[in-house]
C-alpha cells in the first residue's frame, strides 16, 4: 500500500500521532487528489455505518426457540400428572348444604319409587300374582302371592296342600291398611288352602275363583298354578 | 441506576441459567444477539434467507455446546466466532475455488474497475446503499469479514481479534484493503468527484 493511502487508513483508525496528524492534514489541504481519495474512503465508511439493518423475522425467532425448547409431556404423563397432583378442595357452607340436599333428595326419591315395585296390591280379577322362577332343572316353581285384607287381625297365616295344612309354616306379613301377604314358591298344579286368622279362625280366600268342599261342611279355596 | 446500565441479567447469568436447564434464559440470549448475528451473516453471504439459516445454525451450535463455553470470555465473542465460522464454511462450500487468504488488492482491483466503470451521476441515498452492499459482496471474504465487523457492526479491533483469532495488525490491513477497494469501486458514484 502506498504511503498516502496508508496515512488515510491510519487517520481513519485514529492511529496517527499528533505530529503525523498535522502532517496529514497539511498534505490533504495542498493535494486535491489526496483529499479526494481521503473523502472517498470517509464516504464509504460513513455510508457503511448507515446501511439498513435487518430485523430477525418472527419465523426465525419462533422456529429457533421451538427447537431449543424441551419436549412436552406425552399424553400418559399428562394423565398421570393430573391424577396424582395434590389438589386443594375449596368448599363453603352453602355449597355443602346444597350438595347434601341433593343427595338426600336422590335417596328419598329412590326410596319412594322402589317400594312401589314390591308393595303387594290386591288384584280382584286374580287372587294371586305369579312369577316364574325356573330354578330347578326339571320342575320350575312359580312364585304365588296370596293376599288377604284383615285390618283387625293380629296374625294371619295360610294352610293348604302345599304345607301339610300347617298354618304355622306359612305366616303372612302385614302391610299398610291391614293388608296381609305371603309369596310362596309352588310347582305347577292344583292346591286347596285356607287362611287362619289369629290362629283360630279358618276362612276361605274371598278372592279365590274356585272352591272345593273340605268334607267337613266348609269350603276350601282352590288354586291352579300354571307356568 | 445509571442510564446506560442494562436492565435484567447479563449474558453470564443467562448462560449459567441455561446450563441449569432454563431454556427461557437461552431464549433471552437469542433475543439479545439475534439481530447482530443475522446482520453479520447477511453482509457475509448477501442473502437474507441464507443469513437467517446460518444464524439459526450458529445459535443451535452454541446451545448444544454451551457447556464448553469458558466463562472467562464474553458470550457474544464466542457466539460471533461460531457465526463467522459458519459463514466462511458456507462461502467455502458455495465457491470451492475461492481460497480464504489475503489477496493482493491491486492485482484484482484494476481488472474489476475497468469492467465496472460507469458515467458520473448523482445517486440517491438508497442507490448508494444498494451499490455499497453489492460492492461489499464483491470483496474477498477475508476483507469483507473485517470491513463488515469494523464499519457495519461497529466493532473495535480488540473485539475482532478475540472473535477471529487474528492479530489486530493483520485485521487492520484487511480493513484498509477493504476500504480501498470499496472507495475505488464507488469512486465514480461519489458526489465528491
Amino acid at each position: 500500500m502506498h504511503e498516502p493511502e496508508l496515512l488515510i487508513q491510519r487517520f481513519l483508525d485514529h492511529d496517527l500521532t499528533p505530529a503525523e496528524r498535522v502532517v496529514f492534514l497539511q498534505a490533504v489541504d495542498t493535494d486535491p487528489a489526496l483529499r479526494r481519495r481521503w473523502l472517498n474512503v470517509e464516504m464509504v465508511v460513513a455510508e457503511a455505518a448507515r446501511l439498513p439493518r435487518l430485523a430477525p423475522s418472527p419465523r426465525f425467532l419462533s422456529e429457533l426457540k421451538a427447537t431449543i425448547a424441551p419436549p412436552g409431556p406425552n399424553w400418559w404423563e399428562r394423565v398421570w400428572a393430573a391424577v396424582t397432583t395434590p389438589r386443594t378442595l375449596e368448599w363453603n357452607l352453602a355449597g355443602a348444604m346444597a350438595a347434601a340436599c341433593l343427595v338426600l333428595s336422590v335417596v328419598a326419591g329412590l326410596l319412594t319409587v322402589m317400594p312401589e315395585r314390591v308393595v303387594e296390591v290386591p288384584v280382584a280379577m286374580a287372587p294371586v300374582q305369579t312369577m316364574s322362577a325356573g330354578t330347578t332343572q326339571e320342575t320350575p316353581r312359580v312364585f304365588v302371592r296370596l293376599v288377604l285384607l284383615q285390618p283387625g287381625a293380629r296374625s294371619v297365616s295360610v294352610a293348604g296342600d302345599f304345607n301339610g295344612w300347617n298354618p304355622a309354616d306359612t305366616p303372612l306379613e302385614r302391610s299398610d291398611g291391614g293388608m296381609w301377604t305371603a309369596t310362596i314358591p309352588l310347582k305347577p298344579g292344583r292346591y286347596e288352602y285356607m287362611f287362619v286368622v289369629d290362629g283360630k279362625q279358618w276362612i276361605a280366600d274371598p278372592l279365590a275363583t274356585d272352591a272345593a268342599t273340605d268334607g267337613f261342611g266348609a269350603q276350601n279355596a282352590v288354586l291352579d298354578v300354571d307356568i | 441506576m445509571p442510564p446506560d446500565q442494562p436492565v435484567g441479567p447479563d449474558d453470564a447469568q443467562l448462560v449459567t441459567r441455561s446450563l441449569n436447564r432454563d431454556h427461557e434464559a437461552f431464549g433471552q440470549l437469542i433475543d439479545r444477539h439475534a439481530s447482530r448475528i443475522i446482520n453479520l451473516a447477511y453482509r457475509m453471504v448477501g442473502n437474507r434467507a441464507e443469513a437467517e439459516d446460518l444464524a439459526q445454525e450458529a445459535f443451535l451450535s452454541a446451545f448444544k455446546s454451551l457447556s464448553t463455553f469458558r466463562a472467562d470470555s464474553k458470550f457474544s465473542t464466542w457466539l460471533y466466532r461460531i457465526a463467522t465460522n459458519k459463514c466462511k464454511d458456507w462461502l467455502r462450500a458455495k465457491r470451492p475455488g475461492m481460497e480464504q487468504q489475503d489477496v493482493d488488492i491491486d492485482e484484482t482491483l484494476d481488472i474489476h474497475v475497468a469492467d465496472e466503470q460507469t458515467p458520473e451521476r448523482l445517486l440517491s441515498q438508497q442507490q448508494v446503499a444498494q451499490e455499497l452492499e453489492q460492492a461489499i459482496q464483491r470483496l474477498p471474504p477475508l476483507y469483507r469479514e473485517a470491513f463488515v465487523m469494523k464499519h457495519v457492526e461497529g466493532m473495535g479491533y480488540e473485539e475482532m481479534e478475540a472473535i477471529l483469532g487474528v492479530n489486530s495488525d493483520t485485521l487492520k490491513m484487511r480493513v484498509y484493503k477493504g476500504r480501498l477497494q470499496l472507495s475505488r469501486d464507488l469512486a465514480t458514484l461519489s458526489p465528491t468527484q
